[in-house]
């Protein structure tokens, strides 16, 4: 089908705001193209502009407007004549990192508070997250996982989704067993317990992940864990990234202070540790 | 739906205003006589004449060899001054862009003439280095003279696409070689040029096949040698024989079509792969111009140095002539200074509705020339399929045919296709027979600007609900205004200095001043000739100053 | 147009207002012709323009066309000029189509003009003026000479020193011989592969002196440089890069030479050739009529007077008098001039046999062989 014939509203990443038309007339084309009475467009187009708060600026060329306004009139030119769906590609990557996350509460009200349809396209994890009511996280153009931002983040069904989502570590090693739900993985040398996601036999490659949140670096043993050397660790500002190494691995986690040099006690609880 | 009529409608129209004159010269080619006589046989013996005479072979080696000439001397050429002047901070780069394509819109018999003037082995530079050296050092009447000549005047031609090409990329590159320390030069042979290559390659391809219908150059500075070209072996062979027979004509422009066909070709490979390369852009980026530090004035020199050897000295030669009553060795210039040839052109029948009718032709129907461009363009814009490559060919092909041959290729069509023949008389047929010639370099302006139309503009209106036809007139269109009328200013500067092509097409009424030089020409009035030639000069100076002043984007 | 207008006008008044317009017609019959001339001044008028395929320029003919506008203010003259070339092929294509083509042909290419005459397409017709014609200058009443032409040499005042300057065809052969360096490169003339007149003079030449080959070997040892256009030749002689030109219309020659102190003409003493436009009425003319009024016009006292000392074209009639003229021509080399007759032997020119096998002795010649 014709793309003029879909009926959607789409909001391009990089706006595609036409710059020979003003705000007003960029947001009342699609009503115009419908045939819909000039007065009502009017009104309409005012309405849709009030929504997004840029009511006082449609005299304006896009020319004339900050990227978070551009991408407002975007968001306005889609959903002035009331599509079923909008689609939002990449709607916040042409933003800088500050006004990213005021857009992005900014989007989420309006989507809520109009009761839009919006289907938005991402690569963003975190955006995907706070978007969205749903996800569908999509690999290559097969689907991997769908479900709630929940769902998908504490319960990936696949090395894919679980890399996808949040900031992890990887363990690398070979599986030593299976059972009822929980695996065993060796990595150095040592078994670590975990939540069963993969299908391999036991002796296969096999590969642990862990949110970087999840991994305890306050010295207590749960008896799951590693002794690691610290590489680095790097100030966040409300908190420290720690890296740790052995062997070939690599482990890294958050810590509420700075650590000393030397070695430390790395534990992963195995409720938290997925291997695949 | 109606889209696709019109994009069907619009091509059929442009094929049928192409190929008609074209079909029209194959089908005499296979005569034995005019088309046109009651009694015609199908006959190869054109063909065999042709291919047995030593003429053509010379003139088509010639013609290659001045092909491959002009080639090696204005790729290079023009490449580095697309470099210097869209990559780097060279003096005065603003207002040198249009003055670097002055030589696409001065007539080339004019230049060629004004060669004569300050050159030729008598003319006025001549005697002064002659009179330094004892000798004058060069022989412009050679065939190597010629190709030079040829190559310095399609520097343009490069120039403008790759400076296009230029325009596209990004400059990190260049930097990055920068700050490792190579000089501007290396920068330029090293990174840039070599980005731009397929562009590069793209215009050499075109410089090769104008060397195919350059006329004007080779009539005047091969003369004197008998130093034929296939356009100019035209001209010949419609003497050879006494009467002329267009068969033989007719049988060599087949020839240069069957030459020109694999060159199109080449040119669309060559042009997908750069725009391959142009779509690797950045965003927008405004590029800081790279600094050519102790280059900048001897780079500045080398350009004012092609453009003085190329512009300047010609149009000297032919304004001087214009003001003298003689010239040459012996003479003192300050003893035969006149006005009078002005005062003859006033008093020239048809003057000014000669000027008037230039001027119309240049502006109206530039005008119209590139709302019919505009229309062909928009039907093969973002449209994928063979059509396109139709289209490529077909824009291509009136460029194959040397102007005199396609003056009376035109003639026939309005004669013998009734619908047009009233036209005849008036100055449509003379725009129709511009626009045709003038097809390919239009279309590139058009099609140049319509490019640089983001794709998600338009793409945009149609998922707000606009057809494709909707788009083309809210999106598409207003978006290219301005290279619209950039376009027109370049199509106005041609069409101001064109006249082979209507030759045939002109009567009382619809002189040019184009058509008014060239019968000068042949009576040997060459004080009017001249004087003439600096009045069309000065029309083109001022189109361009304009289009300075008015800030025209050249490049479109 | 607006002339043309008002002469309509004023045409349709007299008939509507029953003015019997003989009297005034009969006015306008130059005098000598017939009475019944003002038949065809009256039909002219109603057809009121003639258009006129020419090659000789605007600029010469402006006179011409003035002075016939004011002999008959009813009949616009449309006037193309074009070179020979192009008015031949423009014409019979344009006679093939059926549409509108040139009235009159008036051209310098005689042998094109006689081919067109030959193949029906002019018209014949009994010009009151064909007895003040030289008897060479009338082809079967369809073709016509309006001017006389000598073929002179054109030479550089300033560089030729005078003794050189040749004054026949056996000076030039001697001079060539003479001083070869000094003249080597020096020499032009038509080019006769390239150029229809050129070939015209070169064949005349063979037919009018035996020794024409000779010459024409002497001028491939100098490396003579051939051109397509007198403008040309002129040019180069004038500013010093050639010295001699060889066979350029005196007419020319001459206004050139008005303007410019340097060229110098020589009609050459042993034999002079001698050229003639030649204009024909379409057989094909949509205003036959007032094609005749041209015609008769062209080739009248009154026209070539205006031919002789405004066009300096050279009047062939004897009763004209003025520097460009046949008297003047005669009183210069007595009976030496050698006029090319319009005739059907011009048609052997265009025989494309024996053109390619002149033009191959010629190569020849131009090789020195």
């Amino acid at each position: 089908m014709p793309a003029e014939q879909r009926g959607l509203g789409l909001v391009f990443q990089s706006y595609a705001l036409w710059p020979h038309r003003t705000v007003q007339d960029n947001v009342a084309y699609g009503l115009k193209l419908r045939g819909v009475a000039a007065d009502e467009i009017k009104t309409r187009v005012a309405k849709a502009l009030e929504q997004i708060g840029l009511g006082h600026l449609a005299a304006r060329y896009p020319h004339q407007l900050s990227g978070g306004q551009q991408q407002r009139v975007a968001l306005a030119r889609a959903l002035v004549y009331e599509p079923p769906v909008i689609l939002l590609d990449e709607p916040l990557s042409n933003l800088d990192a500050k006004l990213r996350e005021e857009a992005r509460a900014w989007l989420r009200q309006l989507i809520t508070s109009l009761g839009l349809s919006a289907l938005c396209v991402t690569h963003d994890q975190v955006e995907a997250m706070a978007l969205a009511d749903r996800i569908i996280l999509l690999n290559g153009g097969v689907v991997e996982q769908e479900g709630t931002p929940t769902e998908l983040y504490t319960a990936p069904r696949s090395l894919f989704a679980a890399e996808f989502m949040g900031s992890n570590s990887q363990l690398n090693g070979t599986l030593a067993s299976r059972q009822g739900g929980q695996a065993e993985i060796e990595v150095e040398g040592q078994r670590l317990r975990g939540v069963d996601r993969g299908s391999a036999a036991p002796g296969a490659a096999a590969t642990g992940v862990i949110r970087l949140e999840a991994v305890r670096v306050d010295g207590a043993s749960g008896g799951n864990g590693l002794t690691m050397t610290l590489a680095t660790q790097m100030y966040l500002g409300e908190r420290w990234e720690v890296v740790f190494t052995r062997g070939a691995t690599t482990v890294r986690a958050y810590a509420h202070a700075p650590l000393a040099e030397g070695e430390h006690h790395v534990e992963f609880p195995p409720d938290a540790l997925w291997i695949f | 739906m109606r889209f696709g009529w019109y994009r069907f409608l619009v091509i059929a129209v442009a094929a049928v205003a192409v190929l008609a004159p074209l079909v029209l010269v194959f089908y005499q080619s296979f005569l034995d006589a005019p088309f046109f006589q009651p009694v015609t046989h199908f006959s190869l013996e054109a063909y065999s004449f042709i291919l047995s005479e030593s003429d053509f072979w010379d003139a088509f080696v010639t013609t290659l060899l001045i092909g491959a000439g002009m080639t090696a001397i204005a790729v290079p050429l023009g490449a580095i001054l697309a470099f210097l002047i869209v990559r780097t901070d060279l003096p005065g780069r603003s207002w040198l862009e249009p003055v670097i394509l002055v030589p696409i819109f001065v007539s080339a018999i004019v230049l060629a003439f004004g060669y004569v003037v300050a050159l030729g082995p008598v003319g006025i530079f001549s005697i002064m280095v002659k009179s330094w050296i004892g000798v004058v050092p060069w022989n412009i009447y050679s065939l190597a003279s010629i190709a030079i000549v040829a190559g310095l005047m399609h520097v343009p031609h490069v120039y403008l696409y790759t400076a296009a090409a230029l325009r596209g990329l990004g400059t990190d590159l260049e930097e990055a070689a920068r700050v490792i320390g190579a000089n501007p030069w290396r920068v330029a042979i090293h990174v840039s040029l070599p980005m731009v290559m397929p562009a590069i390659l793209f215009a050499a391809v075109l410089v090769f096949f104008l060397g195919f219908e350059l006329f004007g150059i080779p009539l005047v500075l091969g003369d004197p040698q008998g130093i034929l070209v296939l356009s100019t072996y035209l001209y010949k062979l419609t003497n050879l024989l006494g009467v002329p027979s267009y068969q033989l004509m007719a049988v060599v422009v087949v020839a240069i079509v069957v030459v020109t066909l694999p060159l199109i070709y080449l040119q669309r490979r060559l042009l997908r792969q750069s725009q391959r390369y142009v779509s690797m852009r950045g965003k927008g980026q405004r590029a800081a111009p790279l600094r050519l530090g102790n280059w900048r004035w001897p780079a500045f020199a080398f350009i004012a140095l092609w453009f003085f050897v190329t512009v300047v000295l010609p149009i000297a030669g032919i304004t001087l002539r214009s003001f003298v009553v003689t010239w040459g060795e012996g003479v003192k210039l300050t003893e035969v200074l006149t006005l009078d040839h002005y005062r003859a052109l006033l008093n020239f029948p048809n003057i000014e509705r000669g000027i008037l009718n230039t001027l119309a032709i240049g502006t109206i129907g530039g005008a119209f020339a590139v709302v019919g461009y505009t229309l062909v363009a928009l039907a093969i814009h973002r449209w994928n399929s063979g059509w396109v490559r139709f289209v490529d060919y077909i824009v291509m092909l009136p460029r194959a045919m040397p102007g005199i041959v396609a003056g009376l290729a035109l003639l026939w069509v309005f004669l013998f296709f009734k619908p047009i023949s009233p036209l005849r008389a008036t100055l449509v047929s003379l725009w129709l027979a511009y626009t045709i010639v003038w097809f390919a370099y239009g279309m590139r302006l058009i099609s140049g600007t319509l490019l640089q139309v983001a794709p998600e503009l338009e793409e945009a209106a149609r998922t707000v609900g606009a057809s494709e036809a909707r788009v083309m007139r809210d999106v598409s269109v207003p978006l290219i205004r301005y290279g619209m009328i950039a376009s027109w200013l370049l199509i106005f500067l041609i069409f101001v200095r064109e006249y082979s092509t209507g030759i045939y097409l002109l009567g009382p009424g619809t002189e040019v001043i184009g058509s008014l030089l060239v019968s000068l020409w042949g009576t040997g009035d060459v004080d009017l000739v001249s004087a003439l030639s600096v009045i069309n000069v000065a029309m083109i100076g001022i189109g361009l100053a304009i289009a300075v002043r008015l800030g025209v984007r050249l490049h479109a | 147009m607006v002339r043309f207008t008002t002469a309509a006008l004023a045409a349709a008044l007299a008939v509507a207002f029953g003015i019997p317009s003989v009297t005034q017609v009969q006015a306008q019959v130059p005098q000598g012709y017939p009475a019944d001339y003002s038949k065809i001044v009256d039909a002219a008028k109603k057809e009121g323009k003639v258009v006129v395929y020419s090659t000789t320029d605007s600029a010469s003919a402006n006179a011409l066309i003035q002075d016939f506008r004011k002999l008959y203010p009813g009949v616009t003259v449309e006037y193309s000029d074009l070179n020979s070339t192009e008015l031949y092929n423009r014409f019979i294509a344009e006679a093939a189509s059926g549409s509108g083509t040139g009235d009159v042909t008036w051209s310098s290419a005689m042998d094109l003009q006689v081919k067109l005459a030959a193949d029906g397409y002019a018209l014949t017709y009994d010009s009151p003026e064909i007895p003040s014609l030289p008897k060479w200058a009338v082809f079967k009443n369809q073709a016509f000479g309006t001017t006389y032409e000598p073929i002179t040499f054109v030479y550089n005042k300033r560089l030729v020193p005078a003794e050189d300057v040749p004054q026949s065809h056996a000076d030039f052969v001697k001079l060539l011989n003479a001083k070869p360096d000094f003249y080597k490169g020096k020499i032009t003339a038509y080019d006769p592969e390239r150029s229809g007149v050129g070939y015209l003079f070169v064949n005349q030449d063979v037919a009018n002196w035996p020794q024409a080959w000779d010459l024409f070997k002497a001028f491939g040892k100098e490396s003579i440089k051939l051109y397509t256009s007198a403008g040309a030749m002129m040019e180069r002689v004038t500013s010093g890069e050639h010295l001699v030109a060889y066979g350029i219309f005196g007419s020319y020659a001459l206004s050139r030479s008005h303007k410019d102190p340097n060229l110098g003409i020589v009609m050459p003493k042993d034999y002079t050739l001698v050229t003639s436009r030649v204009a024909s009425i379409s057989s094909k003319a949509k205003n036959p009529n007032a094609a005749k009024l041209f015609l008769d016009y062209i080739l009248s006292k009154r026209g070539q007077e205006i031919i002789a000392n405004k066009a300096e074209l050279y009047s062939l009639r004897s009763d004209v008098t003025g520097e460009a003229t046949l008297k003047k021509v005669e009183e210069l080399i007595g009976d030496k001039a050698r006029p090319v007759p319009i005739n059907a032997d011009l048609l052997e020119a265009l025989n494309q046999t024996k053109r390619l096998a002149f033009l191959k002795k010629w190569q020849a010649a131009m090789k020195g062989q």
